[in-house]
């Protein structure tokens, strides 16, 4: 029975940079720093292809059900 | 009686009947890996409105000009006083507060903090706001003491014929 965290690691790391990334972007956008808020907003955006696309490589990797693949 | 161990309790063709398949796989790896994707796409919507009325900001359509309202006569307001109205609507609480003879400034009266209205002090020249005695500089809105971190967003102000109008909501710039 061979595991594999390495995705469930990998998401919640987007997860953190999200936490983080949201934060920064309603800050900065009450500050008025318009263009920050905008990157971040951004930031935030892109993680969402990223997770899908981890989530969809490790989906069958590893894992207690590894005997499945 | 003999073979009674000897039997299938019932039809079935696998040999899994003894396993309690029952909130097993309610979060594995990979139900929870699922979860966070999700909640990654979550923080990207979310994230859009905000990125819509920033992208609306520095696209300068938020610089709208709003009727011009008439706050008070100058008459009627000594060197030092203070005074509320409403602007741009009605639920918009702002004080304009006259400095000198010539200079009279207005800020959104909400706190910067909490949201709480902040009042002139004449004695003392500061705006204060009573929740958690945070302090605003008269001159600039820019906060002086106390928890609030932002300036106070200004109202341009002008005086034309005898009266004190409100214009515009001022950007701050940072």
């Amino acid at each position: 029975m061979k595991r594999s965290y390495v995705g469930v690691l990998l998401l919640c790391t987007i997860l953190l940079l999200n936490i983080v990334f949201t934060q920064l972007m309603v800050h900065q956008f009450y500050y008025e720093h318009y263009a920050t808020t905008l990157v971040y907003g951004g930031l935030n955006i892109l993680l969402f292809p990223i997770a899908l696309l981890i989530y969809r490589k490790e989906k069958h990797k590893g894992g207690t059900h590894g005997h499945e693949q | 009686m003999s073979d009674r161990n000897n039997r299938v309790p019932f039809d079935e063709d696998n040999y899994t009947h003894n396993i309690n398949r029952n909130n097993e796989r309610m979060l594995d790896r990979r139900g929870f890996m699922k979860t966070l994707a999700g909640a990654a796409g979550v923080f990207a919507i979310s994230s859009l409105p905000w990125g819509a009325v920033a992208a609306k900001e520095l696209l300068g359509l938020g610089e709208k000009e709003y009727p011009h309202q008439k706050i008070v006569n100058v008459k009627d307001i000594a060197i030092g006083d203070s005074v509320d109205f409403n602007f741009p609507s009605e639920h918009d609480s702002a004080i304009l507060i006259r400095l000198s003879d010539k200079r009279y400034v207005a800020y959104q009266n909400a706190c910067t903090h909490l949201r709480c209205p902040v009042y002139w002090v004449k004695e003392e020249k500061e705006m204060v706001c009573p929740c958690h005695h945070g302090k605003f500089d008269a001159g600039t809105g820019a906060p002086t003491a106390g928890p609030p971190r932002r300036p106070l967003p200004g109202i341009q102000v002008e005086v034309s014929n005898g009266g004190v109008y409100a214009v515009k909501v001022k950007r701050y710039e940072a």
